[in-house]
């Protein structure tokens, strides 16, 4: 069994995942913490040492920034020492008017020097040494996680980014090479081995991809606050270690998920670390692994040495594989068992408990839309999926459970009719908010009234992409104002076919000639036409740029399209950006100007503050009271500037989120090339704050 | 003092085991044995030799599940007869497996505990208690509450028979003959009996309970009158006491305490110099543990720890070390478990084609018009209790195969709340009230998971049902469902001591009712209660609240039911609830009240100690973090004031007190507020549009204010 090999009291709180490990003498590893007062502490090797002299440029980092969700991280490499005064000192970070979620450093693509990577609102930004911002490109949400990688094994690091839009993507520096769809906010990623990376989201799963494929996932009722790649088990392979908010730490292996070792915390973890902490000389030793949890416990633990194969479980493997077995053999029995008397004989259908049914009871679904009353005034409200689950016998549905991920509040969803409206068929109405397939695993309890047992059956239905459109008349439905128009080198037919696996349709549509379909979106984004010609030309017609965008991105991986470029045509949308840059200009101007009459007032205080204490001091304690009072006046202005100040700010970091948000729509018009094209087009057009060539990129994807 | 370290070995798995089927006999030769008794009704005795299970003997399954299993001998001999109850009938075997008595007690109930000494047997069903004496009938005791254990005092050196029950109502009733002796109130409701160290102590007289809501205690019997030894409180929250055993696993020379609880704790206990327990080890297990009990099993001269689950494993906590570390043992223990884990494998194999077989045989129905399909009832061993600690319930639940789902439904509001030893993922789905549903919760457990225990806190006066369909994994998938009734006053305990001091007001009902039919509506508004009237012409129980330990006295006979409380808003409830109750039967209820203005300020006063703790603990913990933050900075602290040094000495204990209350706050100013809008209730007024008023006045709690504005408005 594996043991702490040191445990360590640090007496201080530490924030949830703001743990790093620096070197910032260029030899000693120091534990990095940031603490509840937005403080940022070291503890060099085993010897507690708060290096004050960093402490402004601590407080100062943090109070801009949002001192919660900063995630420190510092590769171990001996020049740290820069990385560090580089981030504190110059300060860059602070000034990273989107915000700052996420930080990774590391080398990125072919981009020489090692970059800070920062995720803010929508946009990923790298800064080089120097703190000159040498990496920019956007992305769909809010950053959560960021990790580096060599991803399709290239000999350079990609990196993957996880957003709030549930999104993992995948960049080879401003290009998307892949893109995973999650069924929550991803809140850590970690590199493990070779292209295989561990992920966690905030609803409590953790697991491993290996590229783009999920290698295992685990999904518990807490939620992981720090995962790290580390070799425990000494068998050469690091296995992903997570620290939960439950006070758990586990290490399950990277291929299987199955836990190897595991030990308690009384509080929440704060995050893992590795480090060589104990700076043994006997080199094979290696770096250990800090846990540190958010009471400033900290433990830390060497790889096993027993060898492959030894368990670092409490207890020993036969007496539990033994339990194992007899569990799954207790189970095996109760199955043939529960066979043999599940009374298949013939008999009476009863009102009794036993909730007999019919042998033939067969359970039924059917998926359609539901667009609500088409005479009252369209609100999505009413609009909904529709499944309908029905028996053909003589029985009751007790209840209908759904599992589904991503589309529920929860992972499930249930319908419970009361006593009185129990019949043998329901209809559960679903809104999916977002365009993804999603497995719906239905189980219904089946039985007669006021039984006692039930049989539950189960069925797994997939709901396909599109399936929140329903299709309309191409004729009587006006156009919208907005389009995307391309090329395609394919016929109409492959189009066709792709319509009919990502639409929900009562039967499979065919055309002759040109293909031309209106389908009307139940979300209440107004009609989706989708047209396309013999020739090949393709033309997307809607209001919304985020459908747009699904439609190419679908279809393109659909027709295995690597690079498209596209002409979109979004009034509405780029009317609404203009707007909001305009609203970014005044926001910068009230900012300045409140910045100033800041300065002003923290003058005036100082010398206020000297002649109140002068009075005091010559015994005038009538200017003494008079001074005080102004200066108690001036106080409450500057803490209502600040306030004005702090409002401000947030407006501004909506407003460029909303921004970066319409860029990375305006990409994800585009195929591959084209859409990080258009992405770093777009950023240097704001950087030279060029507004007209904005547009222009948007409409034709070219500078 | 030393360490326990003690290792886990599984022996065998039998059918799922009731409480206390499972006893180590007397020691014969070098090793002692195992009978255990399961709900297929086989008794079985099994030895070990060299790491295997070798049975003794073996009963073919009977028609009744085996709800005892319990050991006799001759008076101040041996205890090596092995005594089974099932149904009516007590089977008696010798330790070779001779059924020398099979007894048919004729009891109107089943069985559902035994005790044997010497050539007398106690037994007890639901209600009755029946002593016999060579098979005949002696005496007789019909008691008010439901039984859960019977033992009798050691008689080797005092005269008669003494026997003691446990029962329902929280007192051990001591008997003579068939007559009470006396009660003795116990602080929850006992479960489990044993004497003290296996004989009662030096004078043959002290005996260990353990109660349902997992408190433990000794107590003296005297002649006359009972005296506490000592009682530990369950601080740690953890299951009801199942079983209990004396047994010296410290090889200290004195005996220790062993115990089982239902949520899969065993725990030893050893005592101090003052004779108090002390906690020496724990163990968890997965299922509830129904019998605990000490011996020498596997090898002499290692001391064991044997225990059997609801599940119907059995397994040994052994001093024997059986891990890597230990050596040359190592390699036999391994040898032998990699044979059992071998014929596992084939058995499974073999299993896996039966299921299948079946499986197309149960398929092939599904074509057939006429047949029918039900599946048989598996078993659930569940317990939904109220904690007194912090006033709400526990729903614990439990399966032989594991679960796979569970889905709450409940057409009350409650509150779900978090337990932290549990595995399975929740998630709750909206619902909407029209149909009935204020909570719909699912629970996705995780592989293996057995049993699960569920947290819910209720509000007095609405009530309603809570319903859990329980779905495990076994083929063809059934699930069962599982009622829960939220009573109309779901906070209140049974209690014997009722405060005459304090100012009541008081509801009377008078009306043409049985007395059945006033029992049968008292039992629907107040947890605790048996299910039968009692004996007699008049019936009298008391109840007190758990939260805010105001008390209810309830008196009734046909045609009159008398009830009085401290609290008004009880008073209320209970009309709305009993006016309703007789509507709905057709009876004509006169209800008169008489309403003391002086209730309200006690109440208030009541509840003034603990919303001030409450307050001022909400208070201490928002400071800890800040304070937290001045110790860092500042090396000396002796600059604050000493409250402030206080709170940072004590912030473990605040914040985990803080924690273990949740919303602790928030209901007491619910009560409050029910409180106000129920007195002026019974005057006629409707004070709602006034609760704004009364929650400001409670954002600046003082005692002296509230009770002005419920007098002034």
């Amino acid at each position: 069994m594996l043991v702490p090999i040191f445990t360590l009291k640090l007496n201080h709180k530490v924030n949830p995942r703001t743990v790093a490990i620096g070197h910032y003498d260029g030899t000693h590893p120091a534990l990095t913490c940031g603490t509840a007062a937005g403080k940022v502490w070291f503890l060099i090797s085993l010897i507690c040492t708060t290096l004050n002299n960093y402490f402004s440029f601590c407080i100062f980092f943090i109070h801009e920034g949002k001192p919660h969700n900063i995630s420190l991280k510092f590769p171990s490499c001996k020049n740290n020492i820069l990385c560090l005064l580089f981030i504190f000192t110059n300060g860059c970070l602070c000034q990273c008017p989107d915000g700052a979620n996420a930080l990774t450093i590391g080398k990125l693509g072919s981009i020489e020097s090692p970059l800070a990577i920062v995720g803010g609102n929508c946009s990923i930004q790298g800064y080089n040494k120097d703190g000159e911002d040498s990496f920019w490109t956007v992305t769909g949400d809010t950053v959560q996680s960021l990790c580096l990688l060599d991803f399709n094994n290239n000999g350079q690091n990609e990196l993957i980014v996880g957003s709030e839009d549930f999104d993992i993507r995948v960049f080879q520096e401003d290009e998307i090479i892949a893109e995973m769809t999650e069924t929550e906010i991803i809140t850590c990623l970690c590199p493990i081995t070779n292209a295989r990376f561990g992920y966690a989201l905030a609803n409590g799963t953790v697991g491993v991809y290996d590229r783009s494929t999920r290698y295992w996932r685990i999904k518990s009722k807490n939620q992981a606050v720090s995962i790290h790649a580390y070799d425990l088990n000494g068998d050469g392979v690091p296995e992903l270690i997570t620290g939960w908010t439950n006070g758990k730490v586990d290490a399950r292996s990277d291929t299987t998920g199955e836990v190897i070792f595991k030990d308690n915390f009384n509080q929440a973890l704060a995050g893992i670390v590795q480090a060589d902490y104990r700076m043994d000389s006997s080199a094979k030793t290696g770096d250990q692994l800090l846990c540190v949890s958010v009471d400033g416990e900290v433990r830390g633990y060497a790889p096993a040495t027993g060898g492959p194969g030894s368990s670092l479980m409490d207890g020993n493997v036969e007496q539990d594989t033994i339990r194992e077995l007899s569990q799954r053999k207790q189970v095996g029995c109760s199955d043939v068992k529960s066979y043999s008397l599940s009374g298949s004989g013939i008999g009476e259908l009863g009102s009794g408990t036993m909730g007999m049914i019919p042998a033939n009871t067969q359970l039924q679904t059917t998926l359609s839309v539901n667009t609500g009353d088409q005479t009252k005034p369209v609100s999505h409200h009413y609009n909904h999926l529709l499944i309908f689950i029905f028996f053909i016998s003589d029985t009751i549905i007790r209840a209908v459970l759904i599992f589904a991920e991503g589309i529920f509040e929860g992972e499930s969803h249930v319908v419970h009719p009361n006593n009185q409206s129990l019949s043998s068929n329901l209809k559960v109405p679903i809104i999916p908010p977002k365009d993804i397939p999603v497995d719906l695993h239905i189980k219904a309890l089946i039985g007669q009234k006021n039984s006692t047992q039930y049989h539950v059956f189960e069925l797994t239905r997939q709901l396909p992409r599109f399936s929140m459109y329903n299709l309309v008349n191409s004729e009587t439905t006006p156009d919208p104002r907005s389009h995307v128009s391309f090329t395609l080198n394919e016929r109409p037919q492959r189009m066709l076919m792709w319509i009919n696996q990502n639409f929900l349709l009562h039967e499979d549509l065919s055309c002759e000639g040109d293909l031309y379909f209106t389908f009307v979106s139940l979300r209440g984004a107004g009609p989706l036409k989708l047209r396309m010609s013999h020739q090949g030309q393709v033309a997307i017609h809607t209001d919304d740029m985020d459908v747009a965008g699904d439609v190419i991105q679908s279809l393109a991986q659909f027709l295995n399209i690597d690079d498209l470029q596209t002409t979109a045509d979004f009034p509405v949308e780029t009317e609404t950006l203009r707007q909001i840059l305009i609203k970014v200009d005044e926001f910068h101007r009230v900012r300045s100007k409140l910045t100033a009459e800041m300065a002003d007032h923290s003058n005036l205080i100082r010398s206020m503050v000297v002649r109140a204490e002068d009075a005091r001091i010559m015994g005038d304690m009538r200017s003494m009271r008079k001074g005080y009072m102004e200066l108690y006046d001036l106080n409450r202005d500057l803490i209502s500037g600040y306030n004005i100040r702090c409002q401000n700010h947030n407006e501004l970091v909506a407003c460029l989120k909303q921004v970066n948000q319409i860029i990375q729509k305006a990409g994800r018009v585009r195929v591959g090339k084209f859409k990080s094209q258009v992405i770093s087009s777009c950023r240097s057009a704001i950087k030279n704050n060029n507004t007209a060539s904005l547009f222009k990129i948007i409409y034709t994807g070219m500078a | 003092m030393m360490q326990l370290d003690l290792t886990r070995v599984d022996y065998l798995q039998v059918g799922i085991t009731s409480q206390k089927c499972l006893q180590v006999l007397p020691l014969a030769g070098k090793t002692q044995r195992i009978a255990i008794g399961d709900n297929e009704g086989i008794l079985r005795c099994i030895g070990m030799r060299k790491g295997e299970v070798q049975t003794v003997f073996q009963t073919p399954p009977g028609p009744h599940k085996l709800t005892r299993v319990v050991l006799g001998g001759q008076v101040g001999g041996v205890r090596e007869r092995i005594f089974s109850a099932s149904g009516a009938v007590v089977n008696a075997y010798t330790k070779k497996g001779k059924n020398f008595l099979t007894f048919d007690t004729n009891m109107s109930e089943p069985i559902k505990s035994v005790y044997v000494e010497g050539t007398d047997l106690l037994a007890c069903g639901k209600f009755v208690f029946n002593h016999y004496r060579d098979c005949k009938d002696i005496n007789y005791v019909l008691c008010n509450d439901q039984i859960s254990d019977v033992l009798c005092l050691p008689t080797e050196n005092r005269g008669g028979i003494t026997p003691i029950l446990a029962c329902q109502d929280r007192v051990l009733r001591v008997l003579q003959e068939s007559e009470l002796l006396y009660e003795a109130e116990v602080p929850g409701p006992p479960v489990v009996l044993e004497l003290f160290g296996n004989n009662g102590g030096d004078e043959g007289n002290e005996i260990l309970y353990g109660t349902s809501d997992g408190r433990l205690g000794m107590l003296q019997i005297g002649t006359l009158v009972p005296s506490h030894r000592w009682e530990l409180a369950n601080e740690k929250r953890g299951g009801g006491i199942l079983c209990l055993d004396s047994y010296d696993i410290t090889a200290d020379g004195v005996m220790d305490l062993l115990v089982g609880r239902d949520d899969g704790q065993v725990e030893v206990y050893s005592y101090d110099d003052t004779d108090e327990p002390i906690h020496r080890y724990g163990y968890t297990c997965n299922e509830s543990i129904t019998s605990v009990k000490g011996g020498v099993i596997a090898s002499s001269s290692f001391d064991e720890i044997v225990c059997s689950t609801y599940g119907g494993w059995v397994f040994a906590l052994t001093t024997e070390h059986l891990t890597r570390e230990a050596g040359p043992t190592h390699v036999t223990a391994d040898s032998v478990a990699v044979a059992k884990i071998n014929t596992l494998k084939t058995q499974l194999e073999d299993l896996q084609q039966k299921v299948t077989d079946e499986r197309e045989k149960y398929q092939q129905t599904a074509y057939s018009k006429t047949a029918v399909s039900a599946v048989p009832i598996f078993p659930i061993n569940d317990k939904f209790v109220l904690n007194r600690e912090d006033a709400s319930y526990t729903l614990s639940l439990e399966l032989q195969t594991p679960i796979d789902n569970i889905l709450l439904q409940s057409d009350v509001p409650v509150d779900l709340l978090d337990v932290e030893k549990n595995s399975a993922v929740v998630s709750y789905s909206a619902c909407s009230p029209e149909e009935g549903n204020f909570l719909l919760a699912t629970y996705r457990c995780q592989a293996n998971t057995t049993r699960l225990e569920l947290k819910i806190r209720s509000i007095e006066g609405q009530y309603g049902t809570l319903q859990l369909y329980v779905t495990p994994r076994i083929q063809p998938k059934t699930c069962q469902l599982r009622q829960y009734p939220i009573k109309p006053l779901s906070l209140h305990q049974r209690t014997h001591v009722f405060d005459d001091n304090r100012p009541h007001n008081s509801l009377t009902l008078t009306g043409q009712f049985s007395m059945t039919e006033v029992h049968a509506w008292l039992c629907f508004c107040l947890p605790e209660l048996p299910e039968r009237a009692p004996a007699g012409d008049a019936a009298n129980f008391q109840f007190s609240s758990t939260f805010l330990d105001t008390q209810l006295d309830c008196t009734y006979r046909k045609g009159e039911a008398v009830f009085r409380s401290d609290n008004i808003s009880t008073i209320s409830i209970l009309k709305d609830v009993l006016s309703k109750e007789a509507t709905k039967k057709k009876i004509r209820l006169d209800i008169s009240y008489d309403v003391n203005e002086d209730s309200i300020a006690h109440t208030l006063q009541m509840i003034h100690p603990r919303l001030e703790h409450q307050l001022l603990l909400a208070k201490k913990v928002q400071l800890i973090d800040a304070l937290m933050e001045l110790q860092v900075n500042e090396p000396d602290l002796s600059f604050m004031s000493p409250e402030y040094q206080q709170i940072l000495a004590s912030a473990d204990d605040l914040k985990s007190e803080f924690k273990r209350q949740p919303c602790h706050l928030e209901r007491l100013y619910g009560m409050i507020t029910d409180l106000y809008i129920d007195k002026f209730k019974f005057k006629g007024q409707n004070v709602k549009s006034k609760v704004p008023a009364l929650l400001e006045v409670l954002d600046s709690y003082e005692l002296g204010n509230l009770i002005n504005f419920f007098d002034n408005s």
